[in-house]
């Protein structure tokens, strides 16, 4: 791993080299003397409609919140001091988030929301390493119930559909999770500003993966495990997404589905080099041109795991 | 039906009365005053269904029913004097009869207390004879690995805010399921399918702190479940199973079966959390997590009948079994990150994780044989096994801003792990372990040529050198490509292309997997009058791996194929108005259509029109159609019409 070596040298490295760090959001623009704060009041007699919004909104609350020096300021916590803007009409004299880059605009929001546990994985997020925007998803002005981000389920799928269209299309196949028809919605599995997981995935109960949090009956622990429910999680023999076999399999039979994994002769490791080791042969028995032994789960039921049985057959 | 379609015709003329549009949702007072405490809209109908051809395999896929619905509740209350809540908000859908019941509660309290609760009641419905049935083809429809079972699922979570640094909170959920089934009683040689029902309750109590700060967060959490569940499976006739061929020439048949697990759980789990930033250009974060299931089982099983064990060719007339085993899965998992900002333009992210899981169980099953003319031969069986899982995983990410329009990413993960799996505690030939390891580059451009044009470029492609299984990633590459043009106000386009490329050229195995899906969708709203929204994607997927054929060990190659097309749209349109009421029509909806290894066609088209009919109330009607068909399994194909028809009361 040499490379990792002078990866950790340059870390260590780079806060010397950093004396002069970033603004973590960017600045208004620089005039000759600065701007000061006004105070959102300043705000609502030109902007009246985003101004009665933001006080029946969530974000409202950063009028009252002395803490973060904010009280009474809440339109310039995120736009910057804005005396010039008042004074001017200048649409230039301000910080308008909107026309920042993600991450710029991102930083804004991040200035309060950073140290929340909702985004205890963002640095492993996919989103953030995509320059998705916290206004992607999130309306900053937005009132009503469902605060800033849609609440209902059938909202919620619309919004990440609008960019993941190739997974929605996938929900249109036969079997699927209920997402269509506003059962369940994408954040009952993904979490979407991230998570340590693959694939941004919830967990349920500190570690364990999400899709226990409904199936709960399948967790165990068992007996006898199915090792590639835990070594690589239910996405081995299904597609959550939606799919065209039956059970959301990803074989459209269920014995290729088993037999893939479990054709390694015990003297594979002699014969070749690094072989998968885990699955081996089921015995000759198996005749798979007879029926009864073409859907291996008709005979090894238990097949997420047995309290009880090895070959999983009761 | 034909006086329901006269119904739909002639409401429209009905409606000439009718009174204002929707309420204007824009901004007003910041103050609620009398008439806005209370807002919200209850959405009641009835729906009718006909279904042509198979109509288990429409349960399992669709199972919508006929009959009165609640199709939706939606409402909000805003107390002005801020008495128990300051806002509290309740929606609830399809209930009445429907699949898919839930409610969904929001109460806050600004400074006090902030409260959610959510509810699901979800139908399960699975009777498909072509995925198992092994006498399908002889005419015998067993209907095995079938089930009807619904899940229910409650949340409750409170958070208490008696500041702003210091936040308790607790929370408890119930995930429970029951229901009926056909399952598969495994005994040498045949298999006979039998009732079975089960039921399961798993309990989850937490309950924390979060400690909220400037420059730093820290949220630690307790937390533990409890599980039971009940699985029983009986016969109490004459059963003659899968295999219907006489075995040395006796009939193989089941006359009694009463089998029952009874399982009981528990695990206590801790979190810890944290993220900070001391210093402007360094954000920190790191969590531990923790958990430990724990499951004790009984197990007990009485049949009689002609049975056979294969081992011996012994036939007995039955059979009594006895089991217990009690199991662990310590697991614990780390992981620490931070992103450093150097200079203004480059962001380094890097995080490392660990995550390490031990399973181990260990029980007794004893096995009596009963004989018609010998004494009972008793057979014990110690129970044991062994998963162990080791994961590691570190990365680094470089992203640089070259121009305020073009972003650059590159990477590098390095991941690694060992398993071991085996029927035994301790090392010896009935374990089995194994490795990985995988060198992933990742790189990737976020290119804003305007704000109505953007597009973005996702790569990784990993080496590996040690997998787990056959089918795992091994030597893959995984792409995704996004663009996003806004032609106009009106119009804005949309294209993603997805690439995952996965080879493992071992011997034996020559594993070969490619899939690709390009989506295209269009938003389109020349006035406030009309929306179209249109997508279509194409999906491909071949999947090629050798295998070895059980019987004789013949080396095979499985072959999956899975083209697809999918489409959605819906156009919405306002019609000509009266009395300054609009009423809308909206069709669409959804199709499907794959060939392959499953060729597959799934249409869902639907129409809707609303028409206000007075001041607050509107008439909502909808027709929905799904046709399913398999080109392999033409009888599980089925055509379902669905008409819903209702009002919407709003406030």
């Amino acid at each position: 791993m040499p490379s990792n070596r002078v990866l950790a040298i340059l870390l260590l490295c780079w806060p010397a080299g950093a004396q002069t760090p970033a603004a973590p959001a960017a600045p208004a623009p620089a005039s000759s003397t600065a701007a000061t704060y006004v105070g959102s009041e300043t705000c609502q007699p030109c902007h009246e409609d985003i101004y009665n919004a933001l006080l029946k909104s969530p974000h409202n609350l950063i009028n009252k919140e002395k803490w973060r020096n904010f009280a009474t300021r809440a339109c310039e916590a995120c736009h910057g001091p804005g005396s010039k803007h008042a004074d001017s009409a200048d649409a230039s004299a301000i910080r308008n988030p909107a026309k920042l880059s993600a991450d710029e605009s991102s930083q804004i929001c991040l200035k309060c929301h950073l140290n929340q546990p909702t985004h205890i994985g963002r640095i492993e997020s996919s989103h953030a390493k995509n320059e998705v925007a916290c206004v992607a998803c999130h309306s900053v002005h937005a009132h009503g119930p469902n605060g800033l981000v849609p609440r209902k389920m059938a909202a919620i799928n619309e919004l990440c559909a609008g960019c993941h269209t190739e997974v929605w299309a996938q929900f249109q196949r036969p079997y699927k999770h209920r997402l269509p028809e506003g059962a369940m919605s994408c954040v009952d599995c993904h979490n979407p500003h991230g998570s340590i997981f693959a694939v941004n995935a919830q967990a349920y109960a500190a570690n364990e993966t999400g899709c226990f949090r409904c199936h709960g009956n399948l967790r165990g622990p068992f007996t006898f495990e199915h090792a590639p429910v835990r070594l690589e999680g239910c996405g081995a023999c299904h597609e959550p997404h939606g799919s065209a076999n039956p059970r959301m399999l990803i074989r459209a039979e269920v014995r290729y589905l088993c037999l893939e994994c479990h054709a390694n002769l015990p003297n594979t490791a002699a014969a070749v080099k690094n072989p998968p080791a885990l699955g081996g042969v089921p015995p000759a028995f198996h005749d798979l041109y007879s029926p009864q032994f073409q859907n291996c789960t008709v005979c090894h039921m238990k097949i997420h795991g047995s309290y009880v049985n090895q070959e999983l057959l009761r | 039906m034909k006086f329901l379609l006269a119904l739909l015709a002639g409401f429209p003329l009905l409606a000439q009365q009718a009174a204002q549009p929707t309420p204007d949702a824009s901004a007003s007072s910041p103050t609620p005053t009398g008439a806005e405490w209370f807002t919200g809209s209850i959405d009641l109908g009835y729906r009718f269904t006909s279904i042509g051809g198979d109509n288990d395999v429409y349960r399992s896929v669709v199972n919508l029913g006929q009959g009165p619905r609640l199709l939706g509740l939606d409402f909000t209350i805003a107390d002005p004097k801020k008495r128990l809540f300051d806002r509290l908000n309740v929606r609830a859908y399809n209930w009445g009869g429907d699949p898919y019941n839930t409610v969904h509660v929001d109460a806050s309290k600004q400074g006090i207390y902030d409260f959610n609760f959510e509810y699901r009641d979800l139908a399960y419905f699975n009777l498909l004879p072509s995925f198992a049935d092994p006498l399908l083809g002889t005419g015998v429809v067993l209907d095995e690995d079938s089930y009807f079972a619904r899940r229910r699922m409650s949340d409750f979570n409170l958070d208490l805010l008696p500041g702003h640094h210091v936040i308790p909170f607790l929370a408890y959920g119930r995930d429970s399921g029951e229901g009926t089934g056909i399952s598969t009683f495994y005994s040498d040689i045949n298999q006979y399918p039998i009732a079975d029902h089960t039921f399961d309750k798993t309990d989850n109590y937490r309950g924390g702190v979060r400690l909220e700060f400037n420059r730093f967060h820290v949220t630690l959490e307790q937390g533990g479940t409890t599980l039971r569940e009940d699985q029983d499976a009986y016969n109490s006739t004459t059963n003659y199973g899968n295999n219907l061929q006489p075995y040395f020439g006796q009939n193989l048949y089941l006359s009694s079966l009463d089998q029952a697990y009874g399982i009981s759980g528990s695990s206590i789990y801790t979190k810890a959390l944290f993220t900070a930033n001391p210093v402007p250009w360094l954000d920190v974060s790191g969590q531990f997590l923790y958990s430990e299931p724990k499951t004790n089982v009984n197990y007990t099983q009485f049949d009689t009948g002609n049975l056979v064990l294969q081992s011996a060719i012994l036939f007995y007339t039955g059979e009594q079994a006895l089991g217990f085993a009690a199991g662990k899965q310590p697991h614990t998992t780390g992981n620490i990150g931070f992103q450093l900002r150097p200079f203004k333009r480059v962001r380094i992210l890097e995080s490392w994780m660990t995550d390490r899981m031990h399973t181990s169980a260990a029980g007794l099953f004893t096995d009596m044989i009963l004989q018609p003319v010998s004494s009972a031969d008793t057979i014990l069986t110690p129970l044991s096994s062994l998963l162990a899982l080791n994961y590691n995983q570190e990365q680094v990410d470089i992203l640089v801003d070259v121009t305020r329009k073009l972003t650059l990413h590159g990477g590098y993960r390095y991941t690694w792990g060992d398993a071991q799996t085996g029927d035994a505690l301790v090392a010896g030939p009935g374990q089995e372990s194994s490795e990985m390891r995988q060198q992933t580059g990742i790189g990737g451009a976020n290119f804003r040529a305007t704000q109505k044009l953007s597009a973005n470029v996702d790569f990784e492609g990993t080496a590996s050198d040690h997998a787990y299984f056959r089918t795992s990633l091994y030597n893959y590459q995984r792409m995704r490509a996004r663009a996003r043009y806004q032609v106009n106000n009106a119009l804005s386009l949309q294209a993603v292309f997805t690439l995952l490329r996965n080879e493992n050229p071992l011997t034996g195995i020559n594993y070969s997997f490619l899939s690709r899906q390009n989506s295209l969708s269009a938003s389109w709203t020349p006035s406030k009058k009309i929306t179209v929204l249109g997508e279509y994607t194409r999906s491909t997927l071949r999947s090629d791996i050798g295998y070895l054929e059980p019987e004789f060990l013949s080396p095979e190659t499985s072959l999956y194929r899975d083209n697809a097309h999918s489409a959605t749209s819906l156009v919405d349109v306002a019609l000509p108005g009266y009395a300054k009421l609009t009423p809308r029509l909206a069709f669409g909806g959804s199709l499907f259509i794959s060939s392959g290894s499953r060729p597959t066609t799934f249409y869902q088209p639907m129409v809707r029109l609303t028409v206000p009919l007075y001041k607050n109330i509107a008439w909502k009607s909808e027709y929905r159609y799904y046709g399913y068909g398999e080109l392999f399994y033409l009888y599980e194909g089925f055509r379902a019409h669905l008409l819903q028809t209702g009002l919407t009361i709003s406030r």
